[in-house]
């Protein structure tokens, strides 16, 4: 090359500026591709641990136009789901109660409350309360309430322990991944049709997926894992 | 010496003309780079980045739109972009049959031209991935044709020749890469130790990574070299093979065809090569470089473009006789449909273009002549766009129902992309033949006769002239 | 119905519960459909926490499909305040009602969500209509939700208040009251309530001086004056198709859009196959001058100009006698010098051969175009063939039907009374006579000359621009009224909605000339029932009728009627056959398939449908046939100018096969000046031609071309099957000698995929249409359209090729362009057994589902490569290359259905069996507990509407089912089988029962 060889005659004389490079620069092949190794790794955690909706969903708890406490009624008092959200062995959606249904009992008890003012007034003024909601899926995710608890998939799997929740909050991801984790395994969320649906800490007898495998049976469950078991 | 004659009549034409050493090689190629830029490079760099800026304006318009701002309807679902995706992809395999392929069969005339060859090749891939990135509905979900885990549990469709692309095109396209860059490694370092300012001297000083041209760089680099050209070979046949299966694999007559491999990958280089020759002819003449890149490197080309010009017309016909073997209605149809159907027009300009033509360059006078080559590879370009075309759009058209048959012409906003795409490609070539040199020193001084450290008698006798 | 309030922008809106509907429709969603990321974008600016910054990140990573861990925008659930018994959220209700078509009932049951009307079905309990609909009916849940229609009442321009316009009334009424209501008219629509008849009896007692006009543009004046020749009474004809044998139609589509067509086809199917028999059992004999559907159904089709038909007939009635039939004696006499005539020899005795020898299982029915002789011919030969009692029945004319044909209660009269303005108040219920009375009447500019003129309209169109005070009225969803059908059948109208603008039906309006009062619809009709059916446990009867959508044995019995031959035989006076030629072209007016007399100029979904023989969509032409094309020298979409008498129009023509020659067919009810933002300028107005004296066709007319020419799109470019083997079809001899030649048409090697087949386990659903009875009516797309929230897409977009129908409507012509013979072929989505979409989608958004076993299309994965597409045999996938939904009002949103996604843009879609319907019996299925779905518990819209039922739907895993049956049927074929694609549609081949002496 060039560069071992001397210049030759005639050859126009260029002062080469011979730039070096300092040492360390030798180190930053090695340090680009260590680095580079370890920021794959961490964008990958990242990615898969901060974006997924285990993080991001789950949790969820906004405030709520009343500051009604599932866990005094539904818990303290034992009021079961189905007193408010009656639709849900009917409908596919369980159905927010209508302001009429905490009247019945919010005539008589502690009806001059300052936290039932809204109440009051969307009785009074046939308006609805605004509800944030909570458990939101996609609207191309046609999910059906009815169809699970009818087929003894208790509340508690999905919603988790409301009945001890003064706010209530999201605590399953509600992923497309989460729900074809039970459709395509079953038997662990199941409980006998006998059983209360509502009841928040049941227990199998036995091992829960033994168990839940004859109910599987019995019931001859096969929950759709086709696309168009949910979208439309 | 009449005797001498005719000995040097059979002596093939030298690979480096002139009275060369190794110095003015150096010299030549550096001196292209190192020289002030020319006022005629400004100006076509403003047009080539101007048609460049186009294309990204177009592509906005559409993705905020919506693909309606094409002229695509209900049969014809692909048109000009995926014909431009093909077009570019095809061009694109020109470098690396060169440098690979070539340097296999050690075939020493494709020095001289390989470095620019692989350059095009770079840049003709980077111009056809727009077309699939762009051509879907929803861009901002493309990314689900990558196999990431996500919380839908949901893997792409391995079966599906869109997903084989992706990995085909991005595989091919690392990997021409890689080998352009290996190849440019001791060139760089050349003109880092000629390098006048710092600037130039850390940047070609980086990119060299630290060359000194010892013998064990030496060793490496040939050893690397070889390594890479055996990896990139059968790539060079793959990818235009697994293009060709979104056509071939699919049900639609005119696309379901078992020819399309072998055909796909004659016409990809016999495309490629006239690419190469239109801007190689336009280089040497540019920045003075007939003594490097010769009329033999030219002529070859052209003899290479001959013989694939004439397996795609082979191809063509073959396609004609196995529709009518078939005794395929539909298939049968689609044919006569091609060459006397509404888009005949593209039909034969496809056919003159890529089998006509190029029978011209039988003729040596014909194959040898500057303007004539140039013609005739632009116009073999514009022949091979129409036939991805005419396989694309004609065939959806018109296919089994005639119920749903329709007529496709593209709008504005295609036109503007495609032209942009071409500003994209010659802007991304500007800047290569300015910065980088554009024929591989090393490789040529390689081709030297005073390279060769044992002279054949014959050599000896040439020396002596 | 449950309470609904008002909100401040006048639409009513429940407060319903709002989840995924309410996600669809409400404008957040909007604005993410079109842009989710900028959406999430947004955000940025607010103050973000931690929560908030990673769910954007999420977001951005998630993007469209994902986007359901997008918690963005907050959304909140308004469940009701006070919840109505009647509902429960996510479970549509459904209700029986009426839709009233030009007067008559089609008897319907209406889908409801939370308190929306979305989707028209047939009533299978209505005897007239028998769960058949047609286009109309199927389209007139749009015309609820149309942006246009007018939402206050205007006086003199002015938007006034219901109560204002109520005081002027009032005022207006005691004037009249004083004066005996002198000067007073009406004028309406054809209607047959009870009640509105009731209350016009009232009103003759209480404003004796008022004078009631009905007009309508198309209807059965001719058909019942007719009646009043031949038998002396107003009468109307009923047929039974299905007990007859031979069937004539006299220039009369009565499988289109003749009154009592829904029923009439049915019947008439029920003959082809339909029954359980494998081969016709009737025989449909044509004689038309344009090209109907009814015509490319007929067994044999006779080419005639309309004016030539009343000649056909007498040459008919005169072989007919000759041959043997008794006939009164005049009018035996009046057919005789008819025994000459230019038909076709052959043809008219083979006809009256079979006419014989069917005697009582015959028909002969003449189109409402036919003057009155020819009706009454034809009446009078159905009673000599004995058909009267068995094929043919008489049901009384309501009034309003014989006021029509009545020139002092007509329009002719009101005009005459305009001219010599002895009209102080007008009064237009419903209808539009600004635009659709013939034009050398020039209502328009009269009624603008009434001093005072009262409109009762649903938009602020040609009529009302003419009148001073215009009344909002209520669509037939909104209000309370009652209805006949053709055979007088009753039924309740009741509303599903309460009025979304405080509207007005004509019995409300009404009520105010007769008490004063302002009645509510309800008490009215109530009120009329009470005293017809008399007071006896009516709750429960009046409960029933709601529920059932009819009124039960309260139909009036079939008329006896007695021919008057002198009558009939003084109305044939001699008369001369037009000469048709180029400088003598004959002028057809035709009701259209689409707006129909342009009621449905502003309905999206109409305009866009493709007509059913011309495939023409957004646009009517002026048809003609290949060969005066030729002579014209004009050629599809050349502009011409048609003179007739002293007025002129422009239009486009468009050679149509198989019409008579030197015949102008236009279609009414385009080209409407102020119909709103779908209709307003589409097509060409043919009642700018149109002449009172000859409504439907006459001959004089001269066409020339004005050199220029129009763009008319059409859905089908290529009329012609190219000998491929899609439609199938023989003779019932051919069928006889090979039964099997459906299945042998297409010969191929053994086939096998390269893939492993998917099992058959559990429920697999497939599908059979029926071409031996299928008219290419396209009812079914409109049904689909409706129930899949299926975009109108525009003509620009028609021209494209970008229509969004999932059900295509393939129409062939065959044979030579003179006696053209057309077949149709729904083309939907056959889910492919082996689906060529499935595996060539890179992520993998059409997929085979396991159970059900259908070729699934999942939107939301969809990133719109259209590869799919392209690799589809039958390219019935549809790309949405915009998004369609983007500029949809809030009022248009209610029509959607929530059970099915709206498809953002950039994704594909294509029909699914109507997926929603089998997911919801699934569900039943599994609430129930039961292991499978009964057979015949789910139909697909298309099949639920279709009114000769041609789509059967099915478990084709359970031999028993009917759709395992059909597919088992010799003459069931697979489209391109040969592909090995095995789709899950398949056709029965079509089979032509000619006359074997006119084979």
């Amino acid at each position: 090359m060039d560069n071992q060889r001397p210049p030759m005659e005639g050859e126009p004389r260029r002062r080469p500026t011979g730039y070096l490079f300092p040492a360390w620069t030798n180190k930053i092949a090695t340090a680009a591709l260590t680095g580079i190794l370890v920021m794959g790794g961490v964008v990958t955690f990242v990615v898969w641990y901060y974006f997924s909706p285990k993080h991001t969903d789950v949790g969820y708890q906004p405030v709520q136009p009343v500051p009604y406490s599932h866990k005094l009624h539904a818990g303290d008092l034992g009021i079961d789901c189905r007193y408010c959200h009656t639709n849900v062995e009917k409908s596919a959606h369980a159905t927010v109660p209508p302001t009429q249904t905490c009247m019945n009992c919010h005539v008589t008890i502690k009806k001059d409350s300052a936290a039932l003012l809204p109440v009051r007034e969307s009785f009074a003024k046939n308006i609805p309360v605004e509800w944030v909601k909570v458990h939101k899926i996609p609207d191309f995710a046609y999910f059906d309430h009815s169809r699970h608890v009818v087929r003894g998939v208790g509340c508690v799997e999905c919603h988790g322990r409301v009945d001890q929740m003064e706010v209530v909050r999201q605590v399953q991801p509600l992923s497309m991944s989460w729900c074809l984790d039970c459709h395509r395994d079953p038997a662990p969320h199941l409980r006998p049709k006998e059983e209360s649906v509502t009841q928040m800490d049941w227990k199998a007898p036995s091992d829960a997926a033994s168990f839940g495998q004859d109910l599987v049976q019995k019931y001859n469950i096969h929950p759709p894992t086709d696309c168009s078991g949910c979208h439309r | 010496m009449s005797q001498e004659s005719a000995v040097s009549a059979l002596e093939p034409a030298p690979l480096v003309e002139g009275p060369q050493d190794f110095n003015t090689i150096t010299e030549k190629v550096c001196s292209i780079v190192e020289a002030p830029t020319p006022l005629a490079w400004y100006v076509f760099f403003a047009i080539a980045s101007g048609c460049a800026s186009m294309l990204l304006f177009m592509l906005g318009y559409l993705v905020w739109t919506g693909i309606g701002v094409w002229g695509l309807n209900n049969p014809i679902g692909w048109g000009w972009d995926i014909t431009n995706f093909v077009f570019w992809i095809g061009i694109g395999h020109a470098g690396t049959l060169i440098s690979a392929i070539l340097f296999l069969f050690r075939q020493k005339w494709r020095t001289s031209i390989n470095r620019a060859a692989e350059a095009m090749t770079l840049f003709a891939v980077a111009c056809a991935l727009i077309f699939p990135g762009f051509h879907v509905g929803r861009i901002w979900v493309a990314y689900w044709m990558a196999p990431i885990p996500n919380q839908m549990g949901m893997w792409p469709n391995f079966r599906s020749p869109l997903l084989w692309d992706v990995f085909a095109v991005s595989t091919y396209g690392t990997v021409s890469l890689l080998f352009w860059y290996v190849g440019l490694v001791p060139d760089v370092a050349t003109l880092r130790d000629r390098a006048t300012s710092r600037i130039r001297a850390m940047v070609y000083g980086a990119l060299a990574l630290g060359w000194r041209g010892s013998n064990r760089h030496w060793h490496n680099y040939e050893k690397a070299y070889m390594l890479l050209a055996g990896l990139s070979t059968p790539l060079v046949l793959s990818v235009h093979t697994i293009v060709s299966f979104d056509f071939a694999v699919s049900v639609i007559p005119g696309w379901h065809t078992t020819i399309f491999p072998p055909y796909f990958v004659a016409g990809a280089i016999f495309s490629g090569f006239a690419m190469v020759l239109t801007l190689l002819v336009l280089c040497r003449q540019f920045f003075g470089l007939k003594e490097l890149i010769t009329m033999r490197h030219l002529e070859n080309m052209n003899k290479i473009m001959l013989a694939t010009g004439s397996m795609v017309g082979y191809a063509y016909a073959m396609e004609f006789f196995i529709a009518w073997y078939s005794a395929n209605p539909y298939e049968k149809f689609v044919f006569i449909n091609r060459a006397f159907g509404d888009y005949s027009w593209a039909y034969w300009t496809m056919v003159t273009c890529n089998v006509i033509i190029p029978q011209l360059f039988w003729f040596r006078s014909l194959r040898t002549s500057i303007p004539v080559m140039f013609v005739i590879s632009i116009l073999i370009n514009v022949g091979m766009w129409f036939e991805r075309f005419v396989i694309i759009a004609t065939s959806l058209h018109r296919d089994f129902l005639p119920s749903s048959w329709a007529y496709y012409t593209p709008t504005w906003v295609e036109m503007c992309t495609f032209i942009g795409s071409f500003g994209l490609f010659f802007m991304l070539f500007l800047l290569f033949v300015r910065f980088l040199p554009m024929v591989a020193i090393a490789e040529v001084k390689g081709v030297l006769p005073t390279a060769n450290p044992h002279p054949d008698h014959r050599e000896l006798h040439a020396e002596a002239h | 119905m449950s309470p609904v309030n008002k909100s401040e922008h006048g639409l009513s809106r429940r407060n319903y519960w709002r989840s995924l509907e309410q996600l669809e429709n409400s404008p957040e969603f909007q604005r993410w459909a079109q842009a989710e990321f900028p959406e999430g974008l947004s955000e940025v600016i607010s103050p973000v926490t931690r929560r908030s910054f990673l769910s954007l990140m999420g977001a951005s990573m998630a993007l469209a499909g994902l986007s359901g861990c997008i918690r963005r925008p907050e959304e909140h659930i308004l469940p009701y305040s006070k919840a109505p018994e009647d509902i429960i959220p996510g479970i549509p209700n459904f209700y029986a009602t009426a839709y009233p078509h030009s007067g008559f009932g089609v008897g319907v049951v209406v889908e409801s969500h939370e308190g929306r009307p979305t989707k028209i079905e047939g009533n299978p309990q209505h005897p007239f209509s028998l769960g058949a609909t047609d286009v109309f009916t199927q389209a007139s849940v749009l015309n609820l939700y149309d942006p246009d229609r007018l939402t206050s009442y205007v006086s003199g321009g002015q938007a006034i208040t219901r109560s204002a316009f109520v005081d002027q009334l009032r005022s207006k009424v005691s004037e009249l009251k004083t004066r005996q209501g002198a000067g007073l008219r009406f004028l309406s629509g054809l209607s047959t309530s009870p009640t509105l008849e009731a209350l016009s009896a009232q009103l003759s007692q209480s404003l004796p001086q008022a004078v009631w006009h009905t007009y309508e543009p198309v209807s059965l004046e001719n058909a019942v004056a007719g009646g009043h020749l031949a038998f002396g009474q107003a009468v109307i004809p009923t047929y039974q198709l299905d007990k007859a044998d031979v069937i004539l139609a006299l220039d009369c589509d009565f499988m289109g859009t003749e009154p009592g067509s829904v029923l009439y086809g049915r019947q008439w199917s029920r003959r082809r196959g339909n029954d359980g028999a494998s081969t016709p059992t009737n025989r449909l004999y044509a004689v038309e001058g344009i090209f109907s559907i009814t015509g490319a159904m007929a067994d044999h089709r006779l080419r005639l100009p309309s004016s030539h038909v009343d000649g056909f007939i007498r040459a008919l009635g005169a072989q007919l006698s000759s041959q043997g039939l008794s006939l009164p004696s005049e009018l035996q006499m009046a057919l005789e010098p008819h025994r000459t005539h230019p038909f076709d020899a052959r043809w008219v005795s083979a006809l009256s051969a079979e006419l014989l020898a069917a005697r009582g299982k015959s028909v002969i029915m003449v189109g409402s175009a036919q003057p009155a002789s020819v009706h009454a011919l034809a009446h009078a030969l159905n009673a000599s063939l004995e058909n009267v009692g068995q094929s043919v029945q008489y049901s009384p004319a309501p009034i309003g039907v014989a006021s029509v044909a009545n020139p002092d209660t007509g329009l002719t009269g009101l005009v005459a009374a305009l001219r010599q303005n002895q009209v102080e108040t007008l009064v237009i219920l419903g209808g539009n006579p600004g635009y659709d009375a013939p034009a050398d009447l020039e209502l328009a500019t009269l009624i603008k000359n009434v001093p005072t003129s009262i409109r009762l309209g649903s938009h602020q169109d040609e009529t009302a621009l003419a009148c001073k005070l215009v009344v909002p009225q209520s669509h037939y969803l909104e209000m309370w009224s009652d209805v006949r059908a053709l055979d007088g059948t009753a039924s309740i109208v009741q509303p599903l909605i309460e009025p979304l603008y405080d509207s007005m039906s004509e019995l409300e309006l009404l009520s105010h000339f007769v008490d004063g009062a302002s009645n509510r619809g309800y008490e009215l009709v109530r009120a009329q029932w009470q005293t017809a059916l008399g007071t006896l446990d009516f709750e429960k009867r009046w409960r029933r009728m709601l529920h059932e959508g009819v009124i039960a044995d309260v139909a009036a019995p079939p008329v006896q009627v007695v021919l008057n031959g002198a009558s009939i035989g003084a109305g044939l006076a001699q008369k001369e056959m037009p000469q048709l030629s180029l400088q003598n072209l004959e002028l057809r007016f035709v009701t259209d398939a689409r707006v129909f007399d342009g009621r449905f100029a502003n309905n999206g979904w109409l305009q866009e449908l493709p007509d059913p023989m011309t495939k023409l969509t957004w646009d009517n032409a002026a048809l003609i046939s290949p060969r005066t094309a030729r002579e014209l020298a004009v050629k599809r979409g050349d502009m011409v100018s048609l003179k007739y008498r002293d007025r002129t129009l422009e239009m486009p023509v468009w050679p149509m096969p198989g019409m008579a020659d030197y015949v102008v067919a236009v279609s009414l009810g385009y080209g409407r000046t102020h119909s709103g933002r779908i209709g307003t300028g589409t097509g060409f107005n043919a009642y700018l031609l149109r002449d009172s004296s000859a409504p439907y066709f006459d001959a004089g007319l001269v066409s020339t071309r004005t050199g220029g020419t129009h763009l008319l799109a059409t859905s089908q470019e290529h009329g012609s099957m190219e000998n491929r083997p899609l439609v199938l079809e023989a003779t019932v001899d051919e069928y006889q000698k090979n039964p099997r030649f459906a299945q042998e048409a297409v010969e191929h090697p053994p086939l096998r995929s390269v893939f492993t087949e998917h099992e058959y386990v559990g429920q697999q659903w497939g599908m059979t249409i029926n071409l031996n009875v299928c008219t290419g009516c396209s009812t079914c797309v409109v049904a689909c359209q409706a129930e899949n929230n299926i975009p109108v897409v525009g003509k620009e977009r028609v021209l494209r090729g970008r229509e969004m129908h999932w059900i295509r409507i393939d129409r062939y012509f065959a044979g030579d362009e003179e006696t053209a013979e057309a077949v149709q072929q729904p083309m939907m989505c056959q889910q492919c057994q082996n689906a060529p979409c499935e595996p060539v989608c890179p992520v993998a958004a059409t997929v085979h589902s396991r159970d059900g076993g259908l070729n699934d299309m999942v939107y939301n994965r969809c990133i719109g490569t259209r590869y799919c597409s392209n690799n589809c045999p039958f390219k019935v996938r549809r790309f949405n290359f915009f998004n369609y939904h983007e500029d949809f009002t809030e009022i248009e949103k209610m029509q959607q259905n929530p059970d099915v996604t709206v498809r953002m843009r950039g994704v594909m879609e294509k029909c699914t069996y109507c997926l929603q319907r089998i997911n919801s019996a699934r569900r039943q299925m599994k609430l129930s507990g039961a292991a499978r779905i009964p057979d015949g518990t789910i139909t697909p819209a298309c099949a639920q509407a279709c009114p000769v039922d041609a789509i059967v739907f099915g478990d084709v895993n359970d031999p028993e089912s009917r759709v395992s049956r059909l597919k088992a049927r010799d003459m069931n074929y697979a489209l391109l089988a040969e592909l090995n694609v095995k789709p899950r549609t398949s056709y029965l081949a079509r089979l032509r029962n000619p006359n074997p002496e006119l084979g």
